[in-house]
């Protein structure tokens, strides 16, 4: 069956809901790789990542019904699925810290990008990377998804609110906390002189 | 602008529009605070590390595997959402028609049964009258009202003809040589034939008369 490309998510749902599997697997190409990342960069791990898209998707398959347009697009209905999953993994799983190995793509685009460096510039570039990222996975949960939604994904605070399900300044004092978090952690204050009177 | 102001605010400084004032109050207080500068320092510094560390999975997507797996369980679910249907709809159909064909048998019972039933009531009366048949005879195991029509019936030993009132004609399958146990003759050598028989049940439940239906030899 024929999809237009700007067909809506709620059409296409119902379409899924009666066995189109076009429709489906054009849902699932839409919206699969912000919710992977997302899964990716709050847990830490390829396998966690894969497992919880594959299981928001199930829901989908399982319960179309559950999602409701006019609660909501269907974009911010996975994406509070997923945040759901990424909390229980993390609350099974409180201590895996560090990203696995990243896939070949990523090296690959990497590489491209400091080939110009040496190999002891790039070890120091790539010891930072590890740094920052172990210090983001070690944020506090409600930190971290501020982090990674305006610090990683880039999105704006609007739009992290409503992926949050939350007010604006909620998002903007999250993340204000989870930089100042970052920064302690990476010791980035060691050398910044103290204000008088603040207490850190 | 203060220092406490700056933390709030000045975060953003990048982001905001040239025009703000709160963005120019914050680059007046960068410009008179040495820590508030080494602070916005490392923002910066900490803003460009994330922004690398979120390009390093800029282009991340679930793996394909993930993609066919979920496509095989949506074809599976689907399918067996169809089948089950399509049994559903097999099974009403089936229960339809088993309606519409008891329905049909039903009709066919009585209208054959009323035809036959008039002339018993009216002969009834009269005690058994052997002169006609039911044309093609009933059915094996059928039962039906005696019209006391049955002309070549034969009566059975100890039966009176009074006793037919109301009997019944069944036509049953048996042995020929089980007619011996209704006291008539029988062929030694075709003892063991099953052949059809008509019987006059009386009242009682025992048969009172037997006829062979011209298909039986």
């Amino acid at each position: 069956m024929h999809i237009e490309a700007q067909e809506r998510d709620d059409v296409l749902l119902r379409r899924s809901a009666k066995g189109d599997e076009g429709a489906f697997t054009e849902l699932y190409r839409r919206h699969q790789a912000p919710l992977y990342r997302f899964a990716l960069r709050m847990s830490g791990n390829v396998w966690a990542a894969e497992e919880i898209v594959q299981d928001v998707f199930m829901t989908l398959i399982r319960e179309p019904k559950k999602f409701d347009p006019q609660r909501g697009a269907l974009r911010s209905f996975l994406f509070g699925i997923t945040r759901n999953r990424v909390l229980k993994h993390l609350e099974r799983v409180p201590r895996e810290l560090l990203h696995e190995e990243l896939d070949e793509d990523a090296i690959g685009q990497r590489g491209r990008a400091f080939e110009a460096m040496t190999p002891a510039e790039w070890a120091e570039v790539r010891e930072r990377r590890e740094q920052v990222r172990a210090a983001v996975l070690k944020l506090p949960v409600e930190f971290r998804e501020a982090v990674v939604l305006c610090g990683l994904e880039e999105l704006s605070y609007d739009e992290a609110a409503r992926l949050l399900d939350c007010p604006v300044g909620t998002i903007r004092s999250r993340l204000h906390r989870g930089r100042a978090l970052l920064l302690a952690k990476l010791e980035m204050l060691r050398d910044t002189p103290k204000r008088a009177g603040a207490s850190r | 602008m203060t220092c406490e102001e700056f933390e709030l605010a000045g975060l953003d400084l990048e982001t905001m529009q040239e025009d703000d004032p709160v963005r120019s109050a914050a680059r007046e207080h960068l410009r008179s605070c040495a820590r508030c500068a080494a602070l916005h320092e490392n923002w910066q510094t900490l803003r460009a590390d994330l922004q690398a560390v979120g390009a390093e999975t800029q282009e991340a997507e679930a793996p394909a595997r993930v993609e066919m797996r979920l496509r095989q369980e949506f074809r599976t679910r689907h399918k067996t959402v169809k089948a089950r249907r399509a049994a559903v709809y097999a099974g009403w159909t089936l229960a339809a028609a088993a309606v519409v064909v008891a329905a049909v048998s039903w009709a066919n019972w009585r209208h054959e049964n009323g035809k036959g039933s008039t002339p018993s009531a009216v002969n009834s009366a009269q005690g058994v009258n052997m002169n006609k048949t039911t044309p093609a005879g009933p059915e094996l195991g059928e039962t039906i009202v005696a019209a006391n029509d049955a002309g070549d019936f034969t009566l059975l030993p100890g039966s009176f003809p009074g006793m037919l009132e109301d009997a019944t004609v069944v036509r049953v399958q048996m042995q020929r040589g089980a007619l011996s146990a209704l006291g008539l003759t029988v062929n030694e050598e075709r003892a063991a034939d099953l052949i059809q028989v008509d019987l006059l049940v009386g009242d009682d439940g025992q048969p009172q008369a037997l006829r062979l239906p011209q298909t039986t030899n």
